[in-house]
């Protein structure tokens, strides 16, 4: 579904990127794990062109998507992005930061995209939030939104971008909770997390990436009792 | 004491009874509040072309060629005085027009855009960059980004500092004398070379400005409480 081939990204003169390739299957749930500046979250950052590659390819459902000809405005609307600051719009409520996208993009009606988020809403437990605005939320309610806010566009595939670094440990759980819901429905997701008990439980690969590069890749149960390279052994040591 | 009541009450009716002189910095403010208040929408609307113009980039995150002109008109703007703009519109560029009015207008206007374009762009800058992030992810285009997510968080941002670009233009009017307008400081100049009295008209015209300014700050900021009462709903 996405095939990524020597994918490099230069900022400057440092180089974060330094060939990464990756076949990901539809349905799969790739966990990306690493310590903080080893590229994992440039390179999600980059399958949907938030980050400009500075060369390699990116093939999204059997198109070219690195291809400066691509309308990438029309391919991110089938990939749902969930920040790990949340970024719902503050000057919108509820309603309107889910149904915005949906509406203006003329895939729904109004009245079509409002339901459809009320339903959404109902999934995450959030119904009664509808006419409140951000600043009116926890973190927790807010990432749970954010993630809805994806979901309306009927995603192909959902990229998570650390989404439970900025929360409270108190509210950590009811977003994963969330995420493995949408996992067991079957969605295509790849999640740059800490969250090592996530990445054993819901992923169906996960990987280490560690200076720009996949340095191990393997199935969660593998992966934590066997780690192969010594990089990965001593991350492992660390956060387990 | 009585003596120093009647030279006063004198001063006064010399400088604002006496003719019906009063009428003339009436009509003279109207004259400063007409230049001010069409000025004030012209510079707001190049202003905001010119931020959007600047804050434009190309695919490579390079400058565009829209973004070096603007630059170049904020340069020239703010690198020479508002009274040689004046007057360079006036006897150069419209020459051609009897029309004072619009020459200040125009002039004022294009002038207060140089500086209107820094203050919106300073606003659309302060904008969390995720809000512009979350807004493409999803599909947006740059544009539907910048009108229904980036522009309406940036007004609030903006609102002081257009307040204060407000008041800097409606006492920059006060040199449209220069282009044969009367405006409320050239009638209380013209009324004290008339009677030889300086103090009673300047000062007049000086506490008429001071008013109408308190006014606009009042507004403004009963304006920035409504705006920011969203914040905290």
């Amino acid at each position: 579904m996405i095939i990524v081939k020597d994918l490099h990204k230069k900022f400057e003169h440092n180089h974060v990127l330094r060939g990464v390739s990756y076949h990901i299957q539809q349905g799969e749930k790739i966990v990306i794990v690493g310590p903080s500046g080893s590229g994992k979250s440039t390179f999600l950052r980059c399958l949907n062109l938030l980050e400009t590659p500075t060369s390699g390819e990116i093939w999204f459902d059997g198109q070219l998507i690195t291809n400066p000809k691509v309308n990438i405005d029309k391919i991110r609307e089938h990939m749902g992005m969930v920040f790990q600051n949340f970024n719902l719009f503050n000057n919108l409520s509820i309603m309107d930061n889910i149904t915005l996208a949906p509406v203006k993009l003329k895939l729904m009606g109004k009245e079509e995209a409002s339901e459809n988020a009320l339903k959404l809403l109902a999934r995450v437990g959030l119904s009664e939030k509808a006419d409140a605005y951000p600043s009116q939320l926890s973190g927790g309610q807010k990432q749970r939104i954010a993630i809805v806010r994806s979901l309306a566009m009927n995603p192909r595939v959902m990229l998570f971008d650390e989404p439970t670094s900025a929360l409270d440990p108190e509210m950590v759980g009811e977003v994963l909770d969330v995420m493995k819901e949408l996992a067991e429905s079957g969605m295509t997701m790849v999640v740059v997390t800490h969250e090592m008990g996530f990445a054993r439980e819901v992923g169906t690969k996960v990987l280490f990436m560690d200076e720009g590069i996949i340095m191990e890749e393997s199935e969660p149960a593998e992966f934590f009792s066997n780690p192969k390279c010594e990089r990965l052994q001593d991350f492992l040591s660390k956060v387990l | 004491m009585q003596a120093w009541f009647e030279k006063v009450g004198g001063m006064f009716e010399t400088a604002f009874i006496t003719g019906d002189r009063w009428k003339l910095y009436i009509s003279g403010l109207g004259v400063t509040l007409e230049i001010a208040f069409f000025a004030a929408i012209l510079g707001l609307l190049i202003g905001t072309v010119l931020a959007l113009m600047k804050l434009s980039t190309t695919r490579k995150g390079k400058k565009t060629i829209w973004a070096r002109i603007a630059n170049a008109y904020i340069d020239v703007i703010r690198g020479t005085p508002s009274v040689l703009q004046l007057l360079i519109m006036w006897f150069i560029i419209m020459a051609n027009c009897k029309n004072g009015m619009l020459v200040a207008i125009l002039s004022f206007g294009i002038n207060s855009g140089a500086y209107v374009a820094e203050i919106v762009r300073a606003g659309i800058l302060a904008v969390d960059k995720g809000q512009t992030e979350a807004g493409r992810s999803l599909g947006l285009s740059k544009a539907q980004t910048m009108i229904y997510i980036v522009i309406p968080q940036a007004v609030k941002n903006v609102l002081p500092p257009i307040g204060n670009e407000f008041i800097v233009l409606l006492k920059e009017t006060a040199i449209v004398g220069y282009v044969s307008l009367t405006d409320l400081t050239r009638a209380a100049n013209q009324i004290s070379s008339r009677t030889y009295e300086a103090f009673m008209p300047l000062i007049g015209a000086a506490v008429i400005y001071f008013i109408i300014i308190k006014i606009l700050t009042i507004l403004l900021d009963r304006l920035e409480r409504r705006l920011r009462k969203s914040d905290n709903r």
